[in-house]
């Protein structure tokens, strides 16, 4: 049974339905990318997953129980973490709270995990005092990553991190993607770069206006000939 | 996990080790130096202080912009006249001392009341919203007036006793009033510096993420709207002692207004903030009234003329587009009852244009707005 099971997910907001009926799944120790162009869905899809918007239909099951009627505290006790589109940030909360934000549903030590993140990301170490909101784009990024990674999620969703990143860093967040996944944690990625996103993923999905309209291996959809065209800049 | 603890800013006890202690001190002390009626505003400006610290949980902790803030404090003044007032239908005789926590626990729930309808609100809705509560709370008063009389009020409230004394005196009240002030401070510090505060400060900030991060949003803003009500109605309880009489009129949109100002002028979710805040928008007024500031106005009749020769000029250029102020002797008397609100607020507006973040924002606050200014380096390694 996957991890994550999303059967004829329904969800938008007022009159606009942006997700029409979507089904993916996603197994435990896979990282799995939905990519698509603007406005396909892709990340109200994941909003309704992790319960921040509330599904207007279809099932989500997590772990083999049914959350789509969850409110999103609850969806994160279980186990699964969010880092939401412009990463989200608390701007005058500082670095290091930040990171206790993230563990905010533990109740149990979490120095070890502190220590990972840091092992992970070594510049965040170096700005625990810092307000959230001084650090640059890149670093904003990692510290949503580590802050999602405080709640030891089983799976993460990430949406679409590489934005607004220079190459350099994009390369840096897609190894520690790598990396979170090798630790044991499964990953929904959510990417307009589906060059980079196929490149990583095992498995992946293409969204077009709201509905999946191909899926497969990562390396067999960057080899589509549709996908190529569509997403990957070729004539 | 004491690294967990220690990271935290300024903890209470920091806080409390050596400025408030002195602070608190000096403020014990004033009443031996001036006369009854600066006594007497300054139990107003400590009353504000109490009622800007609770309204700060919901505005400045929680981020709830809450309009109607008079409807709890007129649940704690209601509980108190209700129940004590002769010529209440329901006059029960009670102590002020039993009255205080039933007061503060009525008006909790009436905050409770108004939260859970407001939930789903935010910006702007929300605080129309707030707003509609808090003008159907007066209107409720003036118009059940089997129950509360109405217009006509309750009168003939009792005053609290402490250890065999009646707090009769300004002085008395000073000192109740302070003692207050001070535990309120106490309490919302230790919130703030708590995980509901920093649950609050998430919620203030992006509810959305604050949700993703497993904060039960309802729990929490519920919570920020009961406590901060709950202090409201203190200060209701508190009030309707010390002035003895409460009518609807006492209850309007200025109240919310005032306390909504004092938080922001002060910098929202800073205690010395609204204390400072209060000593602008409530003891200022009050002391343009006094006669001895009317008196010691009617000293500088050399600065109405030179405004008036000025205001001459204007005149010679567009013709009766302007007045003249006064004559000297009425100048002050005159200018704390015409002119002190035109002043009064082009001060305010002043202080919001040169400190957006208030005159002494809290600490987070500050760099808040001071990081504003230069951009973070994007894609910096």
């Amino acid at each position: 049974m996957p991890l994550l099971e999303v059967r004829d997910l329904r969800a938008g907001y007022g009159a606009i339905i942006a997700v029409k009926g979507i089904s993916l799944d996603v197994n435990e120790g896979e990282i799995v990318t939905l990519i698509g162009s603007n406005g396909a869905g892709k990340s109200t899809t994941l909003r309704a997953i992790s319960g921040v918007i509330r599904p207007r239909g279809g099932q989500v099951t997590f772990a083999g129980q049914r959350i789509d009627r969850l409110q999103p505290h609850a969806i994160v006790r279980l186990g699964l973490s969010h880092v939401p589109e412009g990463r989200g940030i608390f701007h005058s909360l500082s670095v290091y709270e930040n990171l206790l934000m993230g563990a905010y549903t533990r109740d149990d030590a979490i120095q070890a995990d502190l220590e990972r993140v840091y092992h992970l990301f070594p510049r965040l170490k170096e700005r625990l005092d810092q307000p959230g909101g001084t650090l640059s784009g890149g670093e904003q990024q990692m510290l949503a990553i580590g802050r999602a990674l405080m709640a030891r999620p089983r799976l993460l969703l990430l949406d679409e991190p590489s934005m607004g990143l220079s190459p350099v860093l994009v390369e840096t967040i897609f190894e520690t993607i790598q990396a979170i996944r090798r630790e044991g944690a499964t990953v929904l990625l959510v990417e307009q770069n589906a060059l980079m996103a196929l490149e990583i993923a095992d498995r992946a999905y293409v969204i077009e206006s709201g509905e999946i309209t191909l899926s497969g291996t990562g390396p067999a959809l960057s080899r589509d000939d549709a996908v190529r065209r569509a997403y990957l800049g070729e004539a | 996990m004491p690294d967990r603890v220690s990271r935290l800013p300024s903890t209470p006890t920091d806080l409390l080790r050596f400025r408030w202690p002195i602070f608190i001190a000096l403020c014990c002390l004033i009443p031996f130096v001036v006369s009854d009626v600066w006594v007497q505003m300054l139990v107003f400006v400590g009353l504000f202080v109490i009622l800007g610290l609770g309204l700060n949980v919901v505005v400045g902790f929680a981020g709830l912009l809450d309009l109607g803030y008079v409807a709890f404090f007129a649940a704690g003044a209601y509980t108190m006249g209700l129940l004590t007032s002769p010529g209440s239908p329901i006059d029960a005789h009670l102590s002020f001392w039993l009255i205080l926590p039933l007061g503060i626990l009525i008006a909790s729930l009436v905050g409770l009341l108004l939260g859970l309808p407001v939930l789903p609100l935010r910006g702007d809705y929300l605080a129309i919203v707030t707003l509609g509560f808090g003008e159907i709370i007066r209107l409720f008063l003036i118009n059940r007036d089997d129950l509360t009389r109405g217009s006509q009020g309750l009168s003939a409230i009792p005053r609290p006793e402490l250890f065999g004394y009646e707090i009769d005196s300004f002085t008395r009240w000073y000192y109740f009033i302070i003692a207050a002030a001070v535990a309120v401070a106490f309490c919302t510090a230790r919130l703030r510096d708590s995980r509901i505060g920093r649950a609050w400060e998430a919620i203030r900030e992006d509810e959305d993420v604050a949700a993703a991060m497993g904060v039960n949003t309802t729990k929490y803003k519920l919570l920020a709207f009961a406590t901060g009500a709950a202090i409201g109605g203190l200060g209701g309880v508190i009030y309707a002692s010390f002035i003895g009489f409460i009518s609807p009129a006492a209850f309007s949109l200025q109240v919310s207004i005032d306390v909504l100002a004092i938080v922001i002028i002060g910098g929202m979710g800073s205690t010395p903030g609204v204390i400072v805040g209060s000593l602008i928008l409530i003891g200022v007024p009050r002391i343009l009234q006094f006669r001895e500031t009317s008196d010691l106005l009617a000293n500088f009749g050399w600065l109405r003329d030179a405004l008036n020769a000025l205001l001459g000029a204007i005149d010679a250029v567009l013709p009766g587009s302007i007045g003249r102020l006064p004559a000297a002797e009425t100048w002050g008397a005159r200018l704390a009852d015409d002119t002190r609100f035109i002043i009064f607020g082009a001060l305010l507006v002043l202080v919001m244009v040169l400190r957006p973040s208030g005159l002494w924002p809290s600490s987070r606050r500050r760099l808040e707005f001071a990081h504003d200014e230069p951009p973070a380096p994007v894609n910096a390694p």
